[in-house]
């Protein structure tokens, strides 16, 4: 941790602001909100992973006293409700364009709220029922009739583009939902014929569930005297929510509200509107009553978007002195069933190399389709899954061609002087030094001493391994932000945002700036997010987004305010505005010390200011930003493995982050330990699981769904670095993903250290103590 | 949750008489098993007879020379008993890993026994430590009580009163516990008992079993080392996402092996 005494202020390791609230269980979570009269929705789900649906009979569901109604995909398509409005792709400036090889378009297929035709995967939603209680819409979704016919499922990603395979999307006639390839593929095969060595994976990187803690919820009320949908709900943020959710209804956006107060997590599997969000504003508004669904933990594991699943073939070329020549491969991204989100291949495939002098690169990118719930971006999406790749492509050729790990990395990590650097896809990365960084985690994690503890942990009988994984991460995400800040003159600050903190801690980092900028006290700076009444523009929170622009446009906000402060003072004090200094939350003219807020209560009592002075003190800052960020780090994991069992035990883990500026060391270091808790997660014990015969899901609860828990953790060594960005006008990097970007690969190229003893150079995720096991008795 | 009608009856006849009007009545004692289920939607009972009012039911005793258990003493008292922590220190420790905290505090012995889920804890020491099982009716032998996946020898209106354990000289508890759900994929229960040594698996066959041939080897000799060499006859064993029959196999040797290392450590009573 970087040595800061500052105890306010951009720097200071405060305390969490909403934390007494949230553990006092005086949080607002969309299920604590009810309204008088309100109906409970319960969706009646497909049990197939792939059935046409012939005939759907509610009548006995109907009759059933307090049963208010069941809707299915036919009335849905009566009512003109539209499909979920996705994007496909990220559409970042930055970010690569995904054409097709052929010059064909991408296949896209509308995702309705209800199946309308087939049930495309287990949980896919086929009816809503409306009734009194939510026992009680069980009972009715019990009675329901559902005609199916169950057609051939297709779950595994490899299998997806097999000739044989059941094909989700008739319209298509596959599974291939895109065809791209990336970088170039003639110098890519020139450096490759030209190598001395080739290291090669073929690995899965495994589904896995985003598990916000929060189930999700929705409330719906209709308004009939003003035709206004409201909903609360909890998302990545309420300002998109609005807009898709009125595009879905068919409304102005001005007659759709959405409240969101705490949100319990969100990791990007929750940043989109849902199916359920829509289906809740439309009972409501079709029936003429609030209306409520709760989803309880089964419900959420078969309809929450999933992540990750990418099935990829890689090669790295290397010169016979260990010179990384160029990178080649294919990538295909398991999207579920529906064209929903294809950008986690994409932000993917734009980073292969990593942060890796690799003069040439060449990749074929396929976004397919199965009989799975839909995927998103979860936790850094797609960058783990590549950081996974490049990190043990590099330990398998210093394992096969005899280099030293360290050493290959060493050697071919880009320098300082090297950036901003154009990697071989077109990303172009800011600054940083990466060598400095990964030197100073292998010193917290004491990478020179660790064959010392090898062998003490062998004397034990246990197998114990060391790795080592840099990480690059790119920022981009809805690049516009605006800000609001109103000081008013009873002592507050209100700031305006449209992030929402779904545990973020922004209440207390976001106060940080404006205690930083308006030298208030955070405990005078009043964060007010979530209600699209209130808050008219924003991006959400995700892709790194959040600090990195509500800095810029908090920032600016403040130097309006204190720029329409010091006219105000002049006037106040009879001075000159430009004489007119504004130091530690006081302007000085002509002798006068004002505060903030003595200027702010003259612009609310004062009739003799400008018209742009008037009342109150207050300045909006509305900013795109269209560079991206590029975060970056290196991670040392140790692993100690139980033979016997083929337990993974974390023995040590160390990370230094590039954050560029750290605006609460504290909060950051939070994000980074439970950061480094999914991505370890994913390495050794997360999995979705479907049954590749019936597309069953397997996992459909924290009994089979194997969560980490505290305990599966040792104390981490979380250092970072504070290389101010250059992209960025205050050089803040992100840091809230950092934790999860390389700890895949780290994790495992410590697994795979471990068993070196045993033959073993590539494990597939998640290393289960079965497989290490296997591993270790060379059992099939 | 689907509709029932709830009773509380305050005697052991009372109860007994209800469960023996409903064949779909269902007695609860913590509930830590069969609430969830039945939230889940995945059982379904006309009755339940909630036995938390039926008095006398819970507390540790010695008597005799054994240990007597009240069938409503919850998973915290066995784990905190005094008593067992001098007498029987082995199931204090099994009970402190069951489930969490909330678990430990609601759920009793004798539902979990009643209950016989094949990864639970507790059917391994009654199986181990030669316990009885006494209940409404009679009182039933351990090798007799577990009959198969959640099956035992009780009758649909019959209720276990307490278990009697007896004192084994040492005794050790050893658990491989799921990655996800955190219940045994193995758990080995060792009793050095006056005359001969009991080994009892939990978790890896469709109920608790004993395993003869390290039964006969460790009453030979108690130590790790007699395992060696020793090819145990197993039961067919369970498969899930996380644990193969053969895997399962391989960690019931693994598991016994500590549980005897662990019982050896200890003075012998």
């Amino acid at each position: 941790m970087a040595a800061t005494t500052k105890t306010t202020g951009i720097g200071a390791a405060l305390r969490r602001k909403e934390d007494l609230r949230l553990i006092t269980g005086r949080g607002e979570f969309t299920d604590d909100f009810r309204e008088a009269g309100q109906l409970y929705i319960y969706f009646l789900r497909s049990p197939h992973a792939h059935a046409r649906i012939i005939k759907i009979d509610a009548t006995e569901a109907l009759a059933l006293p307090g049963v208010k109604s069941v809707l299915t995909g036919k009335e849905l398509l009566a009512d003109g409700i539209k499909p979920l409005p996705h994007h496909v792709w990220a559409l970042h400036p930055a970010d690569i364009a995904m054409p097709n090889v052929d010059g064909s378009e991408t296949f896209m297929a509308p995702h309705h709220a209800i199946a309308v035709d087939k049930a495309r995967h287990v949980g896919e939603i086929v009816a809503m029922v409306v009734a009194t209680s939510v026992a009680l819409a069980k009972d009715a979704a019990e009675l329901i009739h559902v005609e199916y016919d169950i057609l051939p499922s297709v779950t595994n990603t490899w299998d997806t583009v097999k000739q044989d395979a059941a094909v989700v999307w008739d319209e298509n006639g596959s599974n291939v939902c895109g065809d791209v390839e990336t970088g170039s593929r003639e110098d890519t095969n020139a450096a490759f014929a030209k190598a001395a060595h080739v290291a090669r994976i073929e690995t899965w990187v495994q589904r896995v569930t985003g598990v916000p803690m929060e189930p999700r919820a929705a409330l719906a009320v209709f308004d009939e005297g003003t035709g206004r949908v409201t909903l609360t709900a909890g998302s990545g943020g309420s300002v998109r929510l609005k807009y898709d959710l009125a595009h879905m209804l068919g409304m102005k956006s001005e007659d759709v509200r959405i409240i969101m107060k705490d949100v319990g997590g969100n990791f990007g599997t929750r940043g989109m509107i849902y199916a359920e969000f829509c289906l809740v504003g439309w009972a409501a508004r079709r029936l003429k009553t609030p209306v409520k669904w709760t989803a309880e933990r089964s419900e959420s594991f078969q309809s929450d978007y999933q992540a990750r699943d990418l099935a990829v073939t890689a090669e790295l070329a290397l010169d016979k002195d260990g010179k990384f020549l160029a990178m080649r491969g294919s990538n295909i991204g398991n999207a579920g069933a529906h064209t929903s989100n294809f950008s986690p291949l994409q932000k993917g495939v734009e980073i292969m190399t990593s942060i890796y002098n690799i003069p040439t690169a060449c990749f074929r990118a396929r976004p397919v389709v199965s009989n799975t719930l839909p995927t998103r971006p979860y936790r850094s999406a797609g960058r783990p899954e590549v950081m996974f790749v490049m990190e043990r492509l590099i330990d398998i050729a210093a394992r096969e061609f005899g280099f030293d790990r360290v050493e290959l990395r060493r050697k071919n990590l880009l320098h300082k002087e090297d950036l901003p650097f154009k990697n071989p896809f077109g990303m172009i990365y800011d600054n940083g030094d990466y060598h400095a960084v990964m030197e100073q985690v292998l010193e917290l994690g004491d990478w020179t001493g660790f064959e010392a503890r090898r062998a003490e942990a062998k004397a034990r009988g246990k197998l114990r391994g060391i790795g080592v994984a840099n990480y690059v991460d790119t920022a981009t995400g809805v690049p516009r932000e605006r800000a609001e800040i109103t000081v008013r003159p009873d002592g507050q600050v209100d700031v305006i945002i449209g992030t929402i903190s779904q545990g973020q801690g922004h209440e207390t980092s976001f106060a940080q700036l404006a205690t930083e900028f308006l030298h208030v006290p955070e405990d005078k700076v009043n964060i007010i997010t979530g209600d699209t009444d209130v808050v008219k523009v924003g991006g959400g929170t995700h892709s790194g987004r959040g600090m990195r622009l509500a800095s810029i446009v908090i920032w600016k906000a403040s130097n309006e305010i204190i720029a329409k402060g010091k006219r105000i003072a002049a006037l106040m004090a009879k001075a000159d505005p430009a004489q007119v200094t504004f130091e530690k939350g006081h302007f000085h003219a002509a002798g006068q010390s004002l505060s903030l807020f003595d200027v702010a209560r003259a612009a609310s009592e004062r009739n003799d200011l400008p018209d742009d002075l008037r009342a109150p003190l207050y300045a909006m800052s509305d900013e795109t930003v269209n560079e991206a960020a590029f975060p970056y780090g290196a991670h040392v994991c140790e692993v100690e493995i139980d033979p016997a069992l083929g337990t993974v035990e974390i023995a040590r883990y160390s990370t230094v982050d590039d954050v560029g500026r750290a605006v609460n060391p504290m909060i950051i270091h939070g994000q980074t330990h439970g950061g480094i808790a999914q991505g370890v997660g994913q390495a050794l014990m997360e999995e979705i699981v479907y049954d590749r015969q019936s597309g069953q899901l397997m996992t459909g609860s924290f009994m089979d769904y194997t969560m980490p828990r505290a305990d599966n953790f040792p104390f981490f060594d979380a250092g970072f670095a504070e290389i101010p960005c250059t992209t960025h006008p205050l050089g803040i990097r992100p840091a809230g993903e950092g934790g999860t970007t390389p700890a895949l690969g780290v994790t495992m190229n410590a697994v795979v250290d471990a068993l070196r003893d045993f033959g073993v150079t590539h494990m597939d995720m998640p290393a289960t103590p079965e497989k290490v096991w296997r591993a270790i008795h060379r059992k099939a | 949750m689907y509709d029932f009608s709830y009773h509380r009856p305050t005697s052991l006849q009372d109860a007994v008489s209800l469960l023996a009007k409903q064949p779909d009545a269902k007695p609860m004692s913590g509930g830590m098993s069969l609430l969830p289920s039945m939230k889940l939607r995945l059982s379904k009972w006309t009755d339940v007879v909630d036995l938390a009012a039926i008095p006398d039911l819970s507390g540790i005793r010695e008597e005799a020379g054994h240990i007597i258990i009240g069938a409503r003493t919850r998973h915290v008292e066995v784990a905190t008993s005094a008593l067992l922590h001098a007498k029987l220190p082995a199931l204090a420790e099994l009970a402190e890993g069951i489930g969490d905290p909330l678990v430990r505090n609601r759920g009793t012995i004798g539902g979990s026994i009643a209950n016989a889920d094949p990864a639970a804890d507790y059917p391994s020491s009654v199986v181990a430590l030669d316990a009885t099982i006494i209940t409404t009716r009679r009182e039933i032998a351990a090798d007799a009580f577990f009959t198969g996946l959640f099956e035992t020898a009780l009758a649909h209106d019959e209720l276990i009163t307490a278990v009697r354990y007896k004192i084994p000289k040492r005794a050790a508890y050893m658990k491989f516990r799921h990655p996800a759900s955190r219940y045994a994929i193995v758990g080995a229960f060792v009793a050095q008992m006056e005359g001969a040594v009991r080994v009892a698996i939990t978790g890896a066959g469709p109920h608790v079993f004993r395993i003869a041939a390290y039964e006969d080897a460790l009453t030979k000799t108690f130590s790790s080392a007699a395992l060696d060499g020793v090819t145990p006859k197993l039961p067919s064993l369970n498969t899930d996402l996380h644990a193969s029959a053969d895997y399962r196999a391989h960690a019931v040797v693994e598991m016994v092996r500590r549980a005897v290392k662990a019982a050896a450590a200890r003075k012998s009573i």
